[in-house]
């Protein structure tokens, strides 16, 4: 990694800051302050007018989403992104204009659709409210004639029209006056009640106390009438949001439009966002940022054919970020490396070894010939037909080549769906006895039959994949010149594990290498005690310091037991598969019989697909991370980021130069 | 007397016991996912890994209980006598109680992994890693179970 200064003239800056983001050559540094004698350039209101652009059109395009979803579903997330000819970028632009009013046009009506249903439940309401007033003749509001007050309103309890003016008579015998009950029901009636203008304040007080009310929101109008118009109303504003709905509709086919938009100005706003931190003098500005060492040329090259400039390189420091660089077959899995942390000062890139390993340890524990080829044939398909974009297209690698581990070591295991050939050879044939032993010529390693020989090649795996992480440690300190923890450190327990293996492989083999392996280990683990309290002060704590680094040896063996896993999800898979096969074929040779195992075999290996995928994906992650890089690695780097187009639905073409 | 009871208890013990952890485990994760998924429902992939994770121990389990079934009569293999019954009772109980507990303390783990992973799905690795050491204790339950229940029929006793 280098770092880069690029001194070039004002004039220049649209057409070289386009290129650099085009190339995605430069992760461009941010300066809080800048330096003397520049100043910045004050962009921040072009930027937010993009950034409101880039809101609207997402609103948009999750209104059109609202009325017509788009097809695809699940599958249209493996899609990449569409090409994108240079010249079609002038187009974009005169269109954004016209595309934004429409965006705008989308909020509205979205807008007005959403005021309309609100509205229309105000009116049911109102509505049902209204509905126990059908009778009523007057107006709501009606408060009195010439001679007479007018009570409209509600009691909260049932009355019919004798008990009414009985409990009105209880009150007051001396009330004079008439009612008229529109509606009761429980705890509520609906009445009318005229008494003389000159007994008004009497009534009132009678009234009072019978919890009498007025109903909301009375109006002048008859209510039959005004529950008519208010139902016309309704209509209308159904019809207007029918309308409405059609013209979002008819937008619909504007969509991809709408979406290019939004990433045109997307890729302006992150441009204006750089030219923000870029320090500016009268005719200058300067750019500075990091670059990718094999790309300086490139970079240099680029810069002078654009414009006016000066480009500067030099060795980057310590904060450097890290960008890394594997071949076809490791670079799936530096999607796995980065989860866990992109590699830090001083360590090595592991991605080589972990690439070799992941595929090797989910083969084994997927360990299926059968749905390793179809996870081979599938991801071939969705790269061919999806045509992803570069991280989607690397997962999907990743997966290929686990697929072509476990047909490996599917085969290995004498796995082909589980147990299918056979069982659906018995099936046919009506025999019992057919198994995957005596259909495959080649001798398998049935991990049911041998469960204790398969553990210990996955425990003899493990502990070549931890020497192989304490190689890196190795490495690493031999690198930095820290010779005592290379040797002493590393060295030291990576014999004193071999000792120990040879010593175990002697106790089934011959009975000499027990001793060589003894000999090994016994020598090495003296070395330990007389050298790991190195650091320590005085005697007796350098002899307490060695001793107690011999109990390390536990977490080894933990970590060596914990490869056990790889037998057991192995075993997992087959099991489960050859379960789903014996209960495909347990109906028996009939029609039916047949449809129920066909159903049963999909279903069923489907099942275990999804189970155990997850469940190697997970374990071999695991030991990489846990069982491995715990050995050597420190992580902590940042990843390389350059200024790029961060676009969602579009890519550039390359331009061939 | 055959030892075939001895042999069914054991296969049930060590599906169902196992089982029982990872329906624990399972379900506190998934409500917890679910919880996640109201807020943001983009999350999902990551939520279902986190919320299986525990869910294996009553796969293993099940094997164990389906090898006994294959292997005393009842799916093929011949009927066990009275001591093999009693080695298959036995063989169960390690995966039937080790997937239990470590079920429902995979579970917890799980539980966490999600809270982490919602707040900033950078951690989402870190808290996946972290559930499955739970699982250890489980896979070597199981693989105690599975050594002896593959080698009792051949066991003459």
């Amino acid at each position: 990694m280098k770092t880069v200064r690029i001194v070039a003239l004002r004039q220049d800056r649209k057409r070289l800051l386009e290129h650099l983001q085009d190339s995605a050559l430069v992760q461009i540094k941010r300066v809080e302050k800048s330096r003397s004698g520049f100043e910045r350039v004050d962009m921040s209101r072009p930027m937010q007018v993009f950034e409101r652009n880039v809101t609207l059109t997402e609103q948009a395009l999750k209104i059109l989403d609202s009325v017509s979803p788009e097809k695809g579903g699940m599958l249209a997330s493996l899609k990449g992104r569409r090409e994108v000819d240079p010249d079609e970028i002038g187009e974009i632009a005169a269109k954004s204009g016209e595309v934004i009013s429409i965006c705008k046009r989308l909020a509205e009506l979205d807008k007005k659709r959403s005021d309309n249903s609100a509205e229309r439940t105000r009116i049911a309401t109102q509505l049902v409210q209204l509905e126990a007033w059908q009778k009523l003749d007057i107006p709501l509001n009606t408060t009195e004639t010439k001679s007479t007050a007018v009570f409209v309103g509600t009691f909260p309890e049932q009355y019919s029209e004798a008990a009414l003016k009985e409990a009105i008579a209880a009150e007051n015998p001396k009330l004079e006056f008439v009612t008229e009950i529109d509606h009761s029901e429980e705890a509520m009636t609906c009445a009318v009640i005229f008494v003389p203008q000159s007994q008004r304040t009497m009534a009132e007080d009678v009234l009072r106390t019978l919890g009498f009310a007025r109903p909301m929101g009375a109006t002048s109008k008859i209510p039959k009438v005004k529950s008519e118009r208010l139902r016309e109303k309704s209509e209308r504003l159904r019809l207007e949001n029918e309308m409405a709905e059609d013209e979002i509709k008819s937008l619909v086919p504007r969509r991809s439009d709408i979406k290019i938009t939004q990433d045109y100005f997307r890729i302006r706003a992150d441009k204006y966002n750089v030219i923000n931190n870029l320090d500016h003098s009268k005719h200058v500005f300067i750019i500075e940022g990091f670059v990718p060492e094999d790309d300086c040329e490139k970079l240099k090259e680029l810069c002078e054919r654009v414009a006016t400039c000066t480009v500067d390189f030099e060795d980057a420091g310590d904060d450097a970020p890290v960008k890394l660089k594997n071949n076809k077959f490791a670079e799936p899995a530096q999607g796995i490396l980065t989860m866990y942390s992109p590699p830090g000062k001083g360590d090595l890139d592991p991605t080589p070894l972990l690439a070799f390993f992941f595929y090797f340890f989910f083969g084994m524990m997927f360990s299926d010939a059968g749905y390793g080829l179809l996870m081979v044939i599938v991801i071939g398909i969705a790269l061919k037909v999806f045509k992803p974009d570069k991280k989607m297209r690397n997962n999907l690698k990743l997966f290929q080549y686990c697929g072509i581990s476990t047909t490996v070591w599917g085969l290995v295991f004498g796995s082909i769906f589980g147990d299918a050939p056979a069982s659906l050879y018995n099936y046919f044939a009506g025999t019992t006895d057919m198994t995957m032993a005596k259909l495959l010529p080649w001798p398998t390693l049935d991990p049911q039959k041998d469960a204790l020989l398969l553990m210990v090649i996955s425990i003899a795996f493990g502990l070549v994949h931890i020497l192989v992480g304490m190689g890196c440690k190795f490495v690493v300190c031999f690198r930095e010149k820290d010779y005592a923890a290379a040797f002493f450190d590393t060295g030291l327990w990576m014999l004193l594990l071999i000792g120990l293996a040879v010593l175990a492989a002697g106790m089934f083999l011959a009975p000499v290498l027990v001793t060589v392996g003894a000999v090994i280990a016994i020598g090495c683990a003296v070395g330990l005690v007389l050298t790991q309290g190195r650091g320590k002060k005085g005697i007796v704590g350098k002899a307490i310091g060695g001793l107690a680094s011999l109990y390390d040896v536990t977490s080894y063996i933990s970590d060596l037991l914990s490869y056990s896993r790889l037998l057991a999800l192995g075993l997992t898979t087959g099991v489960m598969a050859q379960v789903f096969n014996m209960l495909a074929t347990m109906m028996g040779k009939s029609v039916v019989g047949f449809i129920f195992m066909v159903i049963i075999f999909i279903a069923g290996h489907l099942i275990n697909i999804g189970l155990n995928a997850l469940g190697s994906y997970v374990h071999t992650m695991r030991l990489q991370y846990v069982e491995m890089f715990s050995k050597f690695y420190e992580g902590g780097g940042k990843e390389f980021e350059p200024f790029s187009l961060q676009s969602k639905y579009i890519k550039i073409q390359e331009d061939n130069k | 007397m055959d030892g075939m009871f001895f042999a069914l208890l054991g296969a049930s013990i060590a599906t169902a016991l196992a089982g029982i952890g990872s329906a624990k485990g399972v379900g506190g994760a998934a409500q917890a996912a679910m919880g996640v998924l109201s807020e943001d429902s983009s999350q999902f992939g990551k939520m279902l890994v986190l919320t299986l994770l525990p869910g294996t121990q009553g796969l293993y389990g099940f094997i164990v209980g389906f090898l006994i079934l294959v292997s005393c009569g009842v799916l093929g293999g011949s009927a066990p006598t009275l001591a093999q019954g009693l080695c298959f009772l036995g063989a169960s109980l390690a995966i039937g109680l080790g997937g239990l507990f470590s079920g429902i303390a995979q579970g917890k783990a799980a539980v966490s992994g999600i809270a982490m992973s919602a707040k900033d799905s950078k951690n989402f690795s870190k808290g996946m890693v972290s559930v499955t050491l739970v699982e250890i204790y489980a896979l070597l339950a199981f693989i105690v179970s599975l050594l002896v229940v593959i080698q009792i029929p051949n066991l003459a006793i």
